[in-house]
């Protein structure tokens, strides 16, 4: 496993007989080949499903009916478009793309406004504040708060649009409140401290001097806010079960399975997966450096 | 004096919104649930004070203690496979590799996707009928006839095998941010000393490593035990009631619309079981807390 530790280090002849040298150079070999096999075959399983998704996308239905051959006779373009149009995915994604939109800048706004004033001030209750937003985060009671916040959305008669849906992910901001704490704590305060002896009223001062230092928390803070309310399905599945129009990618794409004709349907599920995965694919893509920077970020301490 | 009333409305304005959405949907769920576990509810009428009621039910509910079995086998399963392909990944990563970072996106990869989306995709290529793993195993001629993957048999197997996939990665991350602090020197002068790779890694990787191991653990263990996104699409907690795990045996009291079943909602004593439920997932968060902090000082 630590072979490349091993391999860094000059050879230190003269220590070992010829034939332990000879044997110790036959045994990293092999371990390499053993680490290179370990490393490729997960890689290989990792991206195994989503090879078989973009396939399947271009096949016939009746190629997926009858199993048949891992990879289409012909690529069926037409299987996206029929999603798109047919299937209702041009709603799904609007749907999707709006929640997730809204849902992002709304908690940014809602923990980066929080944050600055718990890092920046003192104020009666700030232990109480802090220590809910922590406890939030841990307790897990499971889909039985969906019932009173559906319930909240009837009264406010907030279950008829996406609205509910939006404002529930964004009163889940505990993770983003406290990402974007820790880079508050990297902003000198004498900065903000400058700009009001300057004049600059306090709104000002957070609006146009330190948010936009913020940038970078907001931006990967930002990226799994997204990631979170663009892969979300237990939610708005729950909000939008008697409203199809309302329903984001992943659920319209989980009802298909139920749908009468689903076993004729597969080739189409495959295109919807594809179509649904490749925003989120992008984004990765474009900003893969910052994903693994939080994630492994959240450890660091 | 008006200078702290201008502070106090700052204040106000920047944390009334976060103030008023936690305690909306955030804090007062949480009343709702302590205040219906006590009640005999079902989502219309008048609910009925039955005292501890519920709870004697949850005691005696066959349906609800067999989930908690089931949830144990699948978080232990996807723990064991998990955390060492984790680790292994990143200590080999951690090393200067060529093609490290590309390898490195590659393993990351499903943590961006959607678990329903992917759950969908993997109801359907492990499907035993035409699916393509069957596909794929027999024309490899490693079986001859179709696996029933989602069958009495392989059904738990097939949704930890998801769930190891969907994980990976994402420990992986956080394992290999605990391997870069470790310092280098360490390996260097345990080279000089004549040390070879598996001593380095019992006696510095590992111990090094055990802050960020039980932080990550942790994590992991909360994140198994709390799955059931993927089972509600795979299985549904069947067949058999085979697959069904605590967090979806509760869904379905609350949501019986949802999976099909024409039975009553069951407001109050889901609440009960919700309770349980948290407390039992504090509780082996707690346990598990206290048992590698004596594991720490140990070393």
């Amino acid at each position: 496993m630590n072979e490349q530790v091993l391999s860094r280090r000059p050879e230190r002849k003269g220590d070992k007989s010829t034939i332990g040298l000879d044997s110790g150079r036959a045994g990293r070999i092999v371990g390499r080949t053993v680490m290179w096999l370990f490393l490729l075959v997960t890689a290989a399983l990792t991206v195994f499903p989503l090879l078989m998704t973009l396939s399947g996308s271009l096949k016939t239905g009746a190629e997926m009916m009858t199993g048949g051959s891992l990879l289409p006779a012909k690529m069926q373009f037409s299987n996206y478009a029929e999603a798109w149009r047919q299937a209702n995915f041009a709603r799904y994604t609007w749907n999707s793309a709006f929640i997730s939109i809204i849902a992002t800048i709304g908690s940014l706004l809602v923990a980066s406004m929080a944050a600055y004033v718990v890092d920046r001030r003192q104020f009666p209750g700030k232990a109480i504040f802090v220590t809910t937003q922590a406890s939030l985060m841990f307790i897990s009671v499971g889909a039985i708060v969906l019932r009173p916040q559906f319930d909240l959305m009837v009264v406010l008669n907030l279950n008829t649009t996406l609205w509910g849906v939006i404002l529930i992910l964004i009163s889940a901001h505990s993770s983003t409140f406290f990402l974007l704490l820790g880079f508050f704590k990297a902003i000198p305060r004498e900065l903000d401290e400058a700009a009001m002896v300057d004049g600059s009223g306090f709104m000002r001062t957070f609006f146009l001097i330190v948010l936009p230092l913020l940038t970078p928390g907001l931006g990967v803070a930002g990226l799994f806010e997204f990631r979170h309310a663009w892969n979300q399905y237990i939610l708005p599945l729950v909000f939008t079960m008697t409203n199809p129009e309302l329903q984001p990618l992943t659920v319209g794409l989980a009802n298909l399975r139920y749908g009468s004709s689903a076993a004729m349907q597969i080739h189409l599920m495959m295109a919807g997966a594809c179509l649904s995965i490749l925003p989120m694919l992008l984004v990765y893509i474009l900003a893969n450096k910052s994903f693994i920077q939080v994630t492994s970020g959240s450890v660091k301490g | 004096m008006n200078l702290k009333w201008k502070r106090f409305g700052e204040n106000s304005l920047f944390l009334s919104p976060s103030i008023i959405l936690t305690a909306v949907l955030g804090v007062y769920p949480l009343i709702w649930m302590l205040r219906y576990m006590f009640y005999d509810y079902v989502g219309y009428g008048e609910p009925l004070f039955i005292g501890l009621e519920n709870f004697r039910r949850v005691m005696r509910d066959g349906l609800f203690w067999e989930s908690v079995g089931n949830t144990f086998i699948y978080a232990g399963g996807k723990l064991v496979i998990t955390l060492p392909i984790s680790l292994l990944l990143a200590v080999i990563l951690n090393g200067k590799l060529r093609g490290g970072n590309l390898l490195r996106g590659i393993y990351f990869m499903p943590t961006i996707i959607s678990t329903a989306v992917i759950s969908v995709v993997f109801y359907t290529i492990f499907n035993s009928y035409n699916g393509m793993v069957n596909t794929a195993l027999m024309k490899l001629n490693l079986v001859s006839q179709p696996v029933d993957w989602l069958g009495t048999k392989y059904a738990m197997f097939t949704l930890i095998l998801v769930a190891v996939w969907g994980a990976v990665g994402n420990y992986m991350l956080l394992f290999l941010a605990g391997l870069q602090g470790i310092p280098q020197d360490l390996y260097e002068s345990a080279s000089i000393d004549g040390a070879n790779a598996g001593r380095k890694f019992w006696n510095i990787t590992l111990p090094m490593l055990a802050p960020v191991a039980q932080l990550v653990i942790m994590l992991a263990i909360i994140a198994s035990l709390k799955g059931y996104e993927s089972i509600m699409l795979i299985t549904e907690g069947g067949p058999i009631g085979k697959t069904e795990v605590m967090y979806l045996y509760l869904y379905k009291l609350l949501f019986p619309v949802a999976t099909g079943m024409p039975v009553e909602q069951q407001l109050g004593y889901g609440s009960a079981v919700g309770f349980v439920t948290a407390v039992i997932v504090g509780a082996i968060t707690g346990l598990y807390f206290l048992l590698s902090r004596k594991m720490n000082k140990m070393y």
